[in-house]
């Protein structure tokens, strides 16, 4: 199936590692913000007063964070020696936590 | 007579399913990659993207503007943990699916045929998308069902049914 790949091993792009990181932190960082904001009842009231809604800001935030991370890790190219099997990884994993995490918080909450 | 809050409750919930179908289609499609079928897995990859934005700007829209009184009626009903856990978890998990729908079509420019790691990056994932997307569905019917049963509660309380007398069960 690898017949046009030549012996080194196959690489991701500078853009793809850089915003596949930057989703990976960007979820990480709106699990972390959904529990701040709901123990921090200052900082919910600030994210309300942005755009009237707490949940409009995060969304506005996650949305800007994954864009500038992702245009500041490709233009960094520190990604793109990273190992493509590694990144893959480290977005599973942060997407999982996030996800369970997200499910503990308001099990408990 | 459809309200509006109607309509942009049901075109956020049909535009999330078909963007985890659009996801399935470009997870299916990678399986296979090649030359002839890159065009259709970056088509797939842009159709989720979109369907998964407008499901999230009606949604958002909904939630800010229609979603409080339904809150209401579901933390005052039997079925409080519609909105505690699962309103709560959905709202902040779908903003996660919005990004990975967004991060598919970037994934999909590799040359998917010829390089295994991305084609693993991308099942993964449009895979992530399916399962989180179609968890944000399931956890939606639980809330629009923790709505009914207030509704209903609130009806039966003290009220006085009448039941045929066919269906009647006799006690002796």
């Amino acid at each position: 199936m690898d017949s046009t790949v030549t012996s080194s091993p196959p690489k991701l792009r500078a853009v793809t590692s850089g915003f596949v990181l930057a989703a990976a932190l960007t979820v990480v960082f709106n699990t972390l913000l959904a529990c701040a904001k709901d123990s921090c009842a200052p900082l919910k009231n600030f994210m309300k007063s942005l755009t009237n809604h707490d949940w409009t800001t995060q969304g506005l935030v996650d949305l800007l964070l994954f864009a500038g991370l992702g245009f500041v890790l490709t233009r960094s190219r520190t990604t793109e020696q990273m190992n493509p099997t590694h990144v893959t990884g480290v977005l599973v994993v942060a997407v999982a936590s996030a996800a369970l995490g997200l499910a503990l918080w308001y099990a408990m909450f | 007579m459809i309200s509006s809050s109607d309509v942009i409750l049901l075109a956020h919930a049909s535009f999330g399913v078909t963007g985890c179908l659009a996801a399935l289609w470009v997870f299916v499609e990678t399986l296979s990659a090649r030359p002839a079928n890159a065009g259709r897995i970056q088509a797939a990859a842009v159709i989720t993207a979109l369907m998964m934005t407008l499901g999230w700007i009606c949604g958002g829209y909904w939630y800010v503007h229609f979603y409080p009184p339904e809150k209401a009626l579901i933390l005052g009903g039997p079925w409080p943990f519609a909105h505690n856990f699962f309103m709560e978890t959905k709202e902040h998990l779908s903003l996660a699916v919005a990004i990975l729908a967004l991060l598919l079509p970037i994934t999909t420019r590799e040359s998917l045929h010829a390089n295994s790691a991305a084609r693993s990056l991308v099942l993964a994932v449009s895979g992530l998308i399916v399962v989180t997307g179609l968890s944000v569905e399931a956890a939606g019917a639980i809330i629009d069902h923790g709505v009914k049963i207030a509704l209903l509660h609130d009806a039966l309380k003290g009220a006085h049914l009448w039941i045929p007398p066919s269906l009647q069960v006799h006690r002796n």
